[in-house]
């Protein structure tokens, strides 16, 4: 079972969350014209990487905030984690 | 090719056993293949099984980084079904029931291929019908499909939990009889030594490594063993297909997924039926050893890692003993991990890329084994032909782009809900 | 029987109390203390089971958890025990145990017959044939395979014993209290660290139980006792026996199983069987010892064939002897201590050591002690069928390829010495990629990948002055890193036999024309030959080798079998080990029970059950439950013999025509504040909510983003800057997450706060034309006109003195009111109804009723919005802005979104107007068209119409907007129905919507 450094709350372990997804994946601005590409890559397309990948966890049974987790999906690893605001 | 049978098992035994003949070589890399098929597990052997066998092209490689069959085709739970609402995963599937039917004679090795009977338990009617809908499509699919009420299923699993004290009570469930399972590594081993006896390199510990292409077209392929020439490629690498994506600068629709399996330890056979539990996510059977073989959810984060955590496994089982309060006492032996192609509808992708010459067989999710061989035919066809065969037309990249999904789950692109 | 292989003194056991148990029928009786294993031997029995494929007769070849053979079943009926293993089964009074895949007997077993056969069932035998005819696999073969497959016997009555879970965190876990471990966890807790000590087995000690040996003067075994008793007495130690760590996952958290019951004689009633601890720990000490290898000979799975280092420990801790004729059959020198203890104990033993010579001091004390000892010999093979009874022993020439003579010799155990292998499962699972040790010739963890040390024999260093050093090195220094202290203990001098030497040589040559088995996997049957078969047929990965064969895969995971097979694969392949590799080790280190896992998730309490604050009136007033998600919520309030159908009649016709009452607790609410809410809102669903008045509602719907219909409710607008939205019971937790990922991920700059109120509200839905008089009765001050709170309004009242809201929604078409009171006042808020409502004739409605309500007026509900659909095939395009843009509006205008075929809702009608039309019936065109009949949609919900008293269902149809009037069949093929039908609107009743705005 993973341990995830809420930043709110401290560690706590991974039954507290829940996953986000690909935290690379930006929502593109409401009303702006896009591409059927881009907005195919924002619904569908992920890079999927062995490896690094920062991505959104909800602490779902605590603070109930969204925050940025970067993680080996390799060996599962955490190497950092970070408010919505803040840089990983 | 030495023919399997109880003659030849006997007539060996004679001899000790000493004079069997190797299931399948072990070549150096050719320069150039007509074909090269990335990825050696049940899809790529079954894809070029059937493209020396339906369409004749016998110059193929199969590129395999490890050892065959150690992938999730070694990995799974077994279950061949075809139980599917939507038309496009029903008649594929049921095609993959119908060459599973004839597999063992056809591969003359013993996939064991056992119609036991896969049945969904329901937990409300509301759930019943949601099944009711699936199975009525069946029928009219011509795929096989009983409901059977909670009085019936007491005589089928009687062991299943239809106390007062059930949490989720048993309503009824859907049965499809011909569902089943098969003997995993036999399929492998099976589409191996024929493709083998045809023609086919099977070359393992041999990773690709790059992709040559020139003007849009494939010309050939990078590996650990050389370069190798070839203007068709079909990737078929289940659990690693970004990672090969990547080399071609393409983004898939796709996420890798840890999904969790286990094994009790054998017991005498008391379960001749594969059982969902509908009020949660676990699926069990018993395995000609006497193992019950269990799984359920993803650990439910993107990882390449092969390996769980326990309160997946927890979770899991505490379906299994709401479902079978029996299994509580018996012992967890084993637990594996195994990566899935989660693709983003919940169904797969067989088609041609906008690559000349490069094919792309993934996004199985949790559901590859069963497809083994209608995946290969499939496949096998969309290569040699450069087209997609009427039955996997509906499983293109571009409908992700038009919005003509196929989700049988209905749960969106959240893959790691599963 | 008495026990007469019991020594007269000696071992760890409590000979002061006598215990009788059962196996086979027959009673026996053994010490507290013992095993099952080790009480059966002191009784002379060593034939306890059958081998899995070929039904060899089999003992023990081990003492605890590395034992292949010594599985029983235990007890009978509910409490039933399969494939228990006798050597970690300790004796409780009254114990019952019998031998397991033998029929008749484990002494007359017809499945040897295989054994005979055995020429013809090699390896892999099973994918060659059985294959025709094609239909004898599933019907014929299979169904008498499956009749020999399996061990024990499952219990199929539910478990009645209950388990439990613990969760623990601590700086240092220490796995195992052999000298290395407790040495670790010793200058840990000295040095200020949390320590947790576990061990699986009942004593602790580890090695130091049956070594000769002394460590700071003291013997080895009190060494161990007084560090027991001192960490036990430190209150940042726990200290655990009958514990094993068997699961090492990611950021250490590591899994025990604590056996709590099963060894007790009268446990208290509430005492759990098992408990499962999850220990977060900084970092882990893996200390978990070795396991002897078996040296591989013919037949050397007779019963009596023991490992040497087994013979030992049942001499040493049980005062049991394996054989009083034993040959000890060694490649290297630990074998000799063995010898050793036998002889001082008055027995006699015959060494048989491969190697040339030895000169280390244990072979001199055997020699001093004069043993006999013959160098450059082996068992060729153990003779006896039931019970070795002779060996036929060879003098290995000098390749050690064949014998320059052999002869026969008499002898009731051989106990067999192979070498170590360490038990390296944990550090393997934390990751650590293994690496080949040639010195001891087995695999040790290399580099650690999380916060894992590896130490004692488990990382090969088989002396104890090097265990010890690196157990307080380690101790010291992992709590250094932990706790900033620098206390440190030196390390104590020991003393200590030296057992070193040793050969590789570990599999007797077949004599000329011999064919005797040599097995390497007990259990699962797998011998030299079936290795040798996999790789002359080309399957050489040590993978292939281990699933063709099944090395390595019975639930003792080849701790004993292993390492020999991966030497086997090595010689044949002329590769060196690290070349060939190993399997992976994976959780659990034992099978663990299931129950454990799961722990008090059974039954009931399997999930949550959530129940409205009126649950108990519904209980009272007969109502039949439904679950909804976790919640119960009534289905229908049964009165007589009613079934059903005609409850849900009663019960909405009083709606239709009078009043009734839902309980809507379970509805999702949701508490909107902020300045920039109703913005949020205007994002969030599809249509527009800027200019939503106060004290007005709205009904909205929300899309996912890539199109397809996520949710719909009503949201109300308390004021200005607050909202109350409700959500559909189903998707209450995912709506709430959804707003707070836009809000704090993708519009932070938005001054919006959510919160779930769900449970902070009681609701019940007042519906039907007399809604508006009991809403008077309840609220006599307030001014309920439709003027006052039209259709979509809302206001704040006072029932009783109960603070109220009032919202003016309706989800039957009836004019309706939901009233909403805080959750404590739920009940009296419902009885206030019930009762101000009599002379009105109200009556309770369940969701059976408030189905057929919603379905004929043409609301969708959660069987429309099945994760598929978007708003146009629910006909809700009218509730999308073309003003703004919101969460998914960008899918909308996709290929197969704006296909002018697309499906649509439309109602169904059969043409007798009798006939229920079955839920997840398909319309088709032609009835009788051949398969596969195109489906041109399905029916979602159906109900019996009370407005019109004939059913009526709604369906998803393709074309469905063009299709009025249109007659097709509805086919249900599972209940083998064929109903015509009409398609009319799907909003059946009240199509203008008039009744909720009277």
């Amino acid at each position: 079972m993973l341990e995830i450094k809420c930043p709110y709350c401290g560690k706590r372990s991974q039954n507290e969350f829940s996953y986000g997804g690909d935290a690379s994946v930006k929502r593109p601005e409401l009303g702006k014209e896009i591409s059927d590409k881009d907005w195919d890559d924002f619904i569908y397309n992920r890079k999927n990487p062995r490896g690094k990948h920062s991505e959104f966890w909800h602490h779902i049974a605590g603070c109930r905030q969204w925050f940025k987790v970067l993680r080996s999906t390799a060996t599962h690893e955490i190497f950092k984690t970070a408010k919505i605001d803040e840089e990983l | 090719m030495q023919k399997y049978s109880i003659l030849s098992l006997i007539k060996n035994a004679f001899s000790n056993h000493q004079n069997w003949e190797v299931a399948w070589k072990d070549p150096e890399p050719k320069k150039e293949y007509d074909v090269v098929i990335v990825g050696g597990g049940g899809h790529g052997l079954a894809t070029a099984y059937y493209l020396a066998k339906e369409h004749k092209i016998t110059n193929i490689a199969i590129l395999e980084k490890g050892w065959i069959g150690g992938g999730n085709v070694g990995r799974n739970t077994t279950i061949l079904r075809s139980n599917y609402m939507w038309d496009a995963n029903g008649l594929f599937y049921e095609y993959g029931m119908k060459l599973w039917e004839n597999l063992s004679q056809e591969l003359n090795y013993n996939v064991m291929y056992s119609p036991r009977g896969i049945i969904n338990l329901a937990h409300s009617d509301a759930q019943l019908n949601v099944y009711a809908r699936r199975g009525n499509s069946m029928r009219l699919n011509g795929i096989d499909a009983l409901m059977l009420g909670r009085e019936e299923l007491k005589k089928k699993i009687p062991f299943a939990d239809f106390s007062a004290s059930a949490r989720f009570p048993i309503f009824g469930g859907l049965m499809q009889p011909r569902g089943g399972t098969a003997r995993h590594d036999a399929v492998a081993w099976g589409y191996a030594r024929q493709a083998d006896s045809m023609g086919v390199d099977i070359i393992q510990h041999c990773e690709v490594t790059g992709f040559d292409v020139q003007n849009g077209k494939i010309e050939g392929v990078q590996t650990s063993r050389g370069n190798i020439k070839t203007k068709k490629i079909g990737l078929c690498v289940a659990g690693s297909t970004s990672l090969l994506a990547e080399k071609l600068n393409m983004k898939l629709p796709i996420e890798a997924h840890v999904l969790q399996a286990c094994v009790s330890e054998p017991v005498k056979p008391f379960l001749d039926h594969v059982v969902t539990f509908g009020a949660g996510h676990f699926y069990c059977s018993q395995s000609d050893k006497g193992e019950m073989v269990m799984g359920g959810d993803l650990d439910g984060y993107n990882s390449y890692a092969q390996r769980g955590n326990l309160p997946t496994i927890q979770h899991v089982l505490s379906e299994g003993v709401a479902m079978f309060p029996n299994l509580s006492r018996l012992k967890m032996l084993r637990t594996w991990g195994g990566i899935m192609d989660m693709s983003m509808d919940g169904s797969p992708v067989i088609d041609k890329s906008h690559i000349e010459g490069l094919y792309l067989n993934f996004g199985w999710c949790y559901g590859g084994f069963k497809a083994t061989p209608v995946s290969g035919w499939t496949f096998a066809h969309t290569i040699a032909q450069d087209r997609p065969h009427k039955l996997n037309e509906k499983f293109t990249l571009n409908r992700f782009n038009t919005g003509h999904l196929i989700d049988e789950k209905g749960v969106g692109t959240k893959t790691w809900i599963g | 029987m008495s026990q007469n292989f019991r020594l007269d003194k000696g071992g760890y056991i409590n000979r002061n109390k006598k215990i009788s148990f059962k196996f086979n029928g027959k009673k026996y009786f053994g010490y507290q203390g013992d095993t099952l294993a080790s009480a059966l031997l002191a009784n002379g029995v060593h034939l306890i089971g059958r081998s899995f494929k070929y039904h060899r007769p089999r003992g023990f070849l081990g003492v605890s958890v590395e034992e292949p053979n010594g599985q029983v079943q235990l007890y009978s009926g509910a409490t039933t025990e399969p494939n228990a293993v006798a050597t970690t089964v300790e004796l409780v009074e009254g114990l019952v145990a019998k031998s397991q895949n033998c029929f008749p007997s484990v002494s007359f077993d017809f499945g040897a017959i295989n054994n005979l056969l055995h020429k013809f069932f090699p390896a892999g035998f099973y994918y060659k044939t059985f294959m025709w005819p094609k239909s004898f696999w599933y019907k014929i073969y299979e169904p008498i395979i499956r009749k020999a497959a399996g061990l024990g016997i499952a219990p199929l009555k539910p478990d009645p014993d209950r388990y439990e879970h613990k969760f623990e965190y601590c700086d240092i876990l220490v796995v195992g209290s052999g000298p290395s471990g407790l040495a670790s966890a010793l200058a840990a807790a000295k040095n200020g660290a949390s320590v947790i000590l576990a061990e699986d087995k009942p004593r602790f000690g580890g090695s130091l139980l049956t070594d000769e040996v002394t460590i700071g003067n003291k013997k080895g075994k009190d060494w161990a006792d007084e560090t027991i008793m001192e960490l036990k007495s430190m209150p940042n130690v726990i200290v655990k026996n009958r514990s094993q760590v068997f699961g090492y996952y990611d950021h250490n958290m590591m899994v025990m199983i604590e056996r709590t019951k099963d060894h007790i004689e009268n446990p208290d009633k509430f005492t759990p069987r098992q408990k499962l601890w999850y220990i977060r720990a900084k970092e882990v000490v893996v200390s978990t010892g070795s396991i002897e290898r078996p040296l591989v000979f013919g037949n050397n799975d007779r019963p009596g064939i023991i490992l040497a280092s087994a013979a030992k420990e049942y001499m040493k801790v049980y005062g049991t002897l394996v054989g009083k004729k034993p040959i000890i059959f060694t490649n290297n020198d630990s074998g000799y201590d063995t010898a050793i203890i036998f002889k001082k104990n008055g027995i006699d033993p015959l060494v048989l050591d491969v190697r040339l010579k030895s000169e280390s001091s244990v072979v001199k004390e055997a020699k001093d002690l004069g043993i006999k000892i013959r160098f450059s010999y082996g068992v060729v093979n153990a003779e006896g069928y039931k019970k070795v009874n002779s060996a036929l022993i060879g003098k290995l020439n000098t390749e050690k390829t064949g014998y320059e003579n052999l002869e026969k010799v008499s002898c009731d155990c051989i106990c067999v010495s192979g070498n170590w292998t360490p038990t390296v499962h944990l550090s393997s699972q934390s990751g650590n990629k293994l690496k080949f040790n040639e010195k001891v010739n087995a695999f040790v963890p290399n580099q650690p990948k999380q916060n894992e040390s590896t130490i004692g024999s488990a990382n090969g260093s088989f002396t104890l002055k090097k265990s010890l050093e690196e157990g307080f090195d380690k101790g010291f220094n992992l709590s250094k890193k932990i706790t900033g202290k620098d206390s440190k203990i030196s390390t104590p001098t020991s003393n200590e036999k030296n057992y070193e030497q040793q050969d590789k040589f570990w599999c007797m040559p077949l004599p000329k024309n011999k064919s005797y088995k040599r097995c390497v996997d007990f259990q699962n049957d797998v011998y030299v030959t079936d290795i040798e078969l996999a790789i002359r047929e080309g399957f050489r990965s040590i993978e292939h080798v281990k699933r063709y064969t099944t090395l390595g895969m019975a639930t003792d995971q080849g701790r004993t079998s292993n390492l020999n097979g991966l030497q086997l694969v090595s010689n044949i392949e002329k590769k060196i080990i690290p070349e060939v590799g190993h399997t992976t080790f994976r959780p659990p280190y034992t099978p663990v029970t299931i129950g454990a896992i799961v722990g008090r998730e059974v039954g009931k309490h399997y999930r949550p059950t959530r129940k409205s604050p009126i649950h108990a009136w519904h209980e009272k007033n007969n109502a039949v439950f439904v679950d909804a998600g976790l919640w119960l919520r009534p289905r229908y309030y049964k009165q007589g013999n009613e079934n059903l159908i005609e409850a849900a009649k009663r019960e909405a016709s009083n709606v239709r025509g009078n009043i009734g009452v839902c309980d809507v607790t379970s509805l999702g609410k949701i508490d909107i504040k902020g300045k920039d809410s109703a913005e949020f809102l205007n994002r969030v669903y599809t249509n527009a909510w800027m200019k939503l008045p106060v004290g007005k509602a709205r009904y909205g719907v929300m899309l996912r983003e890539d199109g397809i219909v996520f949710d719909d409710g009503t949201t109300t607008r308390i004021s200005e800057n607050h909202f109350h939205m409700t959500t559909t019971t189903a998707q209450a937790v995912n709506v709430l997450s959804h707003l707070e990922y836009y809000l704090q991920v993708v519009w932070p700059d938005l001054d919006v706060n959510v919160l779930s109120t769900t449970e902070q509200w009681a609701g019940a839905a007042l519906a039907g034309p007399n809604s508006r008089n009991l809403l008077e009765k309840l609220f006599p001050n307030m001014d309920v006109s439709n003027e006052s709170i039209p259709f979509m309004g809302f206001k704040e009242g006072d029932l009783s003195g109960v603070p109220a809201r009032i919202f003016r929604i309706s989800f039957s078409g009836e004019l309706a009111y939901e009233i909403n009171v805080e959750s404590g006042y739920g009940m009296f808020m419902w009885e206030k109804i019930m009762e101000q409502g009599k002379e009105m004739n109200i009556e309770p409605y369940g969701t059976e009723a408030l189905s057929t309500l919603r379905i004929e007026m043409g609301h969708v509900a959660g069987s429309e919005i099945d994760g598929r659909v978007i708003p146009s095939d629910l006909s809700l395009d009218g509730m999308l802005s073309k003003k703004k843009d919101f969460i998914g509006k960008r899918s909308l205008n996709r290929k197969a979104f704006i296909e002018p075929e697309r499906e649509k809702i439309v109602g169904v009608v059969p043409l007798d107007k009798k006939t229920m039309i079955p839920e997840g019936s398909h319309l088709v065109a032609d009835s009788n068209a051949s398969l596969p009949n195109p489906k041109l949609g399905h029916i979602s919900a159906s109900c019996w119409s009370v407005e019109y008293n004939n059913p009526f269902s709604l369906a998803i149809l393709i074309n469905g907007k063009k299709r009025k009037g249109e007659k097709l069949y509805a086919l249900s093929p599972l209940k083998n129905k064929v109903i015509p039908v009409e398609i009319v609107s799907s909003h059946y009743v009240d199509p203008k919507g008039e009744r909720v705005r009277s």
